[in-house]
């Protein structure tokens, strides 16, 4: 041990370097937040709750029951349930999406080819119950309105509804397979 | 009674002045050290480790055989829950072994927004790694000062994807979003103060009497025993071997730039701290290169069977329509048969793929290599013979994840 390293031992600098570096973030703005008092705002696109899509011209739901999102959702938690009108057209008679297991990896609007699903930024709603999780199309109908309705829902859609033709290098007609 | 009474017999014949046993002694799978739920049984002699047995499994999901029921899309979010602190180089290692296997080429742009979220992902493991570490050993304020910046790259990955942890970013053949020039700009002033962040930490614990007493010496494994065990990454890196799967086998745009590979010497746990931090340092130099460099363009491949058709065309045009209904319920139709194993470097050590295709949209078998199941195998090794607390820093030091030890 040289004197320099045996006088920065027994002068403790390392430790009072720390120390100083400690006392200086005290005079510094904190950065936490105090949860239920300070709410964070999520960022445009963030995958929150789910919301069937209400058709601006129509006041209908966009859904055509095509089984698409629920084909593609890797924990199958949507479940669909059609049948048809005196016209032969597909009616959506249920639409339920089991919020407890869905993994948030928004794949189902990816899949969708109807812009018909979407992740909202909520994601404040843990209840005491398993019922309230069970998300029936009235409610997800509901969430639009109460979460993406008017220019928020369709700048989803116009940033975050991907692939688009601008992502590919040069678009060709897909392979028929 | 009647042991004990055996036991002061059989000391007395030996004339031995007090009876030893060897005394067993459980730890986890809920203690806050064993950083998840891992579970080691220890048979001790006074405080000194005599043998250590791991038992694992107890965050076991089946993800391996989840995935022969998914297609190929379906298993980019269970990727995100092998090593959920960095979900983003799961994501990346799957997606470059499904690319290998269907012989895509991944365009440009791509290349080195992947690099760049890789090493953002990079920086948050270790982030959390230093964190806990030393709060396993006993320095709090560390932890807290990792975790503002921490904050600050998460909200960046919100902003990118949509989500902060579980991130399902990229796609086969390209990533989900373009990323934007503001994003860009953010990351770019991030990386500016980042390096004097990690200065604060080590002014906090380099040199610090307590920290080099914990761990210069602790958990030693020679160079030789760690390429024996398998190890990787950071943990073989701290031994003194310079391999990185970055540099040996590029991938994404490691080529494009420039860094070095930081090594230890002793291979004890100080020294495979000091490897993480410089690691800090080339990660922050690499996506500071990468957003220098980064070219402009498309972020999907030219790959239209194994890639779901644009959105605007799906709408518009009826083959696109067929196409994307097929893709979707039964994954791609037109994958090579073959199997294939691709490694990449995940901020913990090496990750592999090993996928066997049929031929059909789903892996027949996926067998995932992940460093932290390797690591754990390891630990008798490095703490054979050392004292109970120090397998605690010999646990946070080659930074496992149970998620992807038990997947
Ligand atoms: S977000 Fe993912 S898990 Fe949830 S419903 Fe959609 S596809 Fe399923
Ligand atoms: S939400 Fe979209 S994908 Fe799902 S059934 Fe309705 S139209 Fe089809």
């Amino acid at each position: 041990m040289t004197a320099k390293e045996f006088i920065k031992k027994v002068l403790f600098i390392e430790i009072l370097k720390g120390l100083a570096l400690t006392l200086k973030h005290l005079f510094s703005p904190a950065v936490t937040r105090q949860y239920p008092a300070e709410r964070r705002e999520p960022f445009p696109g963030s995958r929150g709750l789910h919301a069937l899509v209400i058709d601006e011209y129509t006041g209908k739901a966009k859904c055509v029951g095509c089984g698409l999102c629920a084909a593609m959702c890797p924990s199958q938690c949507i479940y669909i349930y059609t049948s048809e009108d005196e016209d032969h057209k597909k009616i959506v008679n249920r639409y339920e999406i089991e919020v407890l297991r869905c993994v948030y990896c928004a794949l189902c609007v990816e899949a969708c080819p109807f812009g018909a699903v979407a992740l909202t930024e909520h994601y404040e709603y843990s209840d005491y119950s398993r019922d309230v999780f069970y998300y029936t199309k009235e409610r997800l109908l509901e969430n639009w309105n109460k979460y993406m309705a008017g220019q928020k829902g369709k700048e989803y859609f116009e940033k975050f509804w991907r692939p688009k033709s601008e992502d590919f290098r040069n678009s060709k007609e897909p392979h028929a397979s | 009674m009647e042991n004990l009474k055996d036991n002061l017999d059989n000391g007395l014949k030996d004339s031995l002045p007090i009876a030893t046993k060897e005394l067993t002694l459980n730890m986890g799978p809920q203690h806050p050290a064993t950083h998840g739920v891992l579970r080691l049984v220890l048979e001790l002699d006074g405080e000194t480790i005599v043998k250590c047995t791991p038992y694992i499994g107890y965050l076991h999901r089946g993800i391996e055989k989840l995935s022969e029921h998914r297609n190929y899309f379906q298993i980019i979010p269970l990727t995100d829950r092998l090593d959920y602190i960095a979900s983003m180089s799961n994501n990346i290692g799957y997606c470059v072994a499904v690319e290998k296997l269907f012989g895509i080429e991944v365009t440009e742009r791509s290349q080195f927004i992947r690099t760049i979220a890789a090493e953002m992902s990079r920086i948050l493991s270790h982030l959390l790694w230093l964190g806990t570490h030393a709060l396993d050993i006993g320095a709090m304020t560390v932890f807290l000062y990792c975790f503002r910046e921490r904050e600050k790259l998460l909200d960046l990955f919100e902003r990118l994807c949509g989500a902060r942890l579980t991130v399902s970013y990229t796609r086969v053949g390209g990533v989900k979003n373009d990323v934007t020039a503001e994003w860009l700009e953010d990351l770019y002033a991030f990386t500016g103060e980042f390096p004097m962040r990690v200065e604060q930490y080590e002014t906090l614990i380099d040199q610090n009497r307590i920290w080099l007493r914990r761990t210069k010496g602790i958990g030693v494994i020679s160079a030789e025993d760690a390429i024996n065990w398998g190890l990787s990454g950071p943990t073989l890196r701290g031994s003194g071997v310079p391999y990185d799967v970055r540099k040996f086998m590029p991938y994404a745009a490691y080529d494009k730039v420039k860094w070095e590979v930081p090594t230890g010497k002793n291979g004890d746990v100080y020294d495979r701290y000091r490897v993480r931090m410089e690691e800090f340092r080339q990660s922050n130099l690499i996506i500071r290169q990468c957003i220098e460099k980064i070219p402009s363009g498309p972020i999907m491949a030219d790959a239209p069977k194994f890639i779901l058709p644009p959105k605007d065309k799906v709408l518009n045009d009826m083959e696109h329509l067929i196409h994307h209904f097929v893709l979707i319920t039964k994954g791609p139709q037109t994958a090579p048969e073959g199997e294939i194993y691709v490694a990449t470097e995940a901020p913990k050590g090496e990750l592999g793929f090993y996928i066997v295709s049929d031929g059909t949209g789903k892996p027949y078998r996926m067998r995932i290599r992940t460093p932290s199941f390797v690591h754990i195998s390891a630990l008798p090794k490095f703490s054979e013979g050392s004292l109970v607390a120090d397998i605690v820093a010999s646990i946070g030091s080659i930074d496992i994840v149970l998620g992807e030890c038990d997947r």
